[in-house]
């Protein structure tokens, strides 16, 4: 079924915006998911679309609110615990007894 | 759109120091990734493909029918990613004009130019552009004759695009390095006249 | 493996499918069950929809195909030519 993602034709967004001087990241966090998502899909633990679905497989209400690379976070962590590289309490923050 | 950066940042942070622990990451590794990527894609590399093609025919010639061998022999490779994505440039000329959108994501061809620019990966542009193209130009300052062909294309596959934009009037005299500093990102994305 | 001769020429008039597919695809809503024309060739790769499952199927045949926007949204002067792979596609017979 045609999913969030597949916007080409719709109406109803806002207007289109430009940043000036628009840096290459906004963030250095967003910089790591980036190459995180490299570093993750080079090592064979998932392929591009795996990652592409897993953006597409979000709550829709949390895919409309995230931010572009929140969105590849989650597809990133999502796809770690569909994996079994780790569970999601493994991935919550505040578990600094992960082992 | 940016929520809480120092949450996420610590999340990302907690989930690279997991990986690391399970040998899925090598120390390091991440920081040496941002740096190649940095140093590698800028919209500079279209920049001087496109002055290129405009001071030679017969580079122009090939980087229509074989972009990826064409942009090798001024240095330049689709190789810098994942893997080699193949590279489709697609020229405006007098009675077309070409503007580039990935209706579905964002595909563009960051090993070569560098991240694309948020309006990009917008809903609102991907969504608009396919259906009303003249109008999104309008609103970028670009204004096309109405006998004009618009050619909108979907990167909706594997290839990635660039549009070649056509060479402004009265550059005859310009190097091919001055000619390249008139090149802008939105003149390779198809969202301004140069 | 034997070489592979591509389905369409370029020119040919092929037809989107109409199934709205439950998972991840490559054929953008707004060019589903439309009628186009093959540009030219863009490759062979494995089915996007199968590499999002894990599921590694044969390469095929990509194509850049070419639409009125009149076909698509029913207005507008211009066209929008969407890449597509060939499990996308069926031959439209006729000119």
């Amino acid at each position: 079924m045609s999913r969030i993602n597949d916007v080409g034709g719709m109406a109803g967004f806002p207007a289109i915006v430009e940043e000036a001087d628009e840096p290459r990241f906004h963030a250095d966090w967003e910089a790591h998911v980036f190459a995180l998502n490299g570093a993750l899909i080079k090592r064979g633990v998932y392929n591009l679309d795996e990652f592409r679905d897993a953006q597409e497989r979000l709550p829709v209400e949390q895919y409309l609110a995230a931010s572009y690379y929140e969105r590849w976070f989650a597809a990133i962590t999502t796809l770690l615990a569909e994996k079994g590289v780790a569970s999601a309490d493994d991935l919550a923050v505040g578990d600094d007894s992960a082992h | 759109m940016s929520h809480d950066s120092s949450l996420i940042s610590a999340q990302v942070r907690h989930v690279e120091a997991l990986l690391e622990q399970r040998g899925l990451l090598d120390a390091g590794e991440i920081d040496t990734r941002i740096d190649e990527f940095l140093a590698g894609g800028t919209p500079a590399n279209g920049a001087r493909i496109v002055a290129r093609a405009w001071v030679d025919p017969g580079f122009a010639s090939r980087l229509l029918a074989d972009a990826n061998g064409a942009i090798r022999e001024i240095g330049l490779s689709m190789a810098g990613g994942l893997q080699e994505q193949r590279l489709k440039v697609v020229a405006n000329t007098d009675g077309e004009h070409n503007v580039v959108v990935c209706t579905l994501c964002s595909c563009y061809p960051i090993a070569l130019l560098g991240p694309s620019p948020g309006w990009y990966k917008s809903e609102a542009y991907r969504s608009r552009v396919v259906r009303d193209p003249r109008g999104v130009l309008r609103e970028f300052g670009v204004e096309l004759p109405a006998g004009t062909q618009v050619s909108v294309w979907d990167a909706s596959a594997e290839s990635r695009y660039l549009v070649l934009p056509r060479r402004p009037e009265g550059t005859e005299g310009l190097a091919e390095d001055e000619l390249a500093a008139l090149v802008t990102r939105k003149g390779l994305i198809g969202t301004a006249a140069v | 493996m034997t070489p592979r001769t591509d389905r369409f020429a370029v020119g040919d008039r092929v037809r989107t499918r109409t199934v709205d597919v439950d998972g991840h695809t490559r054929l953008p809503r707004y060019a589903r069950g439309a009628v186009g024309v093959v540009v030219q060739p863009a490759g062979v790769h494995p089915l996007a929809d199968d590499r999002a499952r894990g599921v590694s199927g044969p390469p095929q045949t990509v194509y850049h195909v070419r639409f009125a926007a009149a076909d698509l949204f029913g207005a507008g002067d211009h066209t929008v030519t969407v890449e597509l792979w060939n499990d996308y596609l069926t031959p439209v017979e006729g000119p």
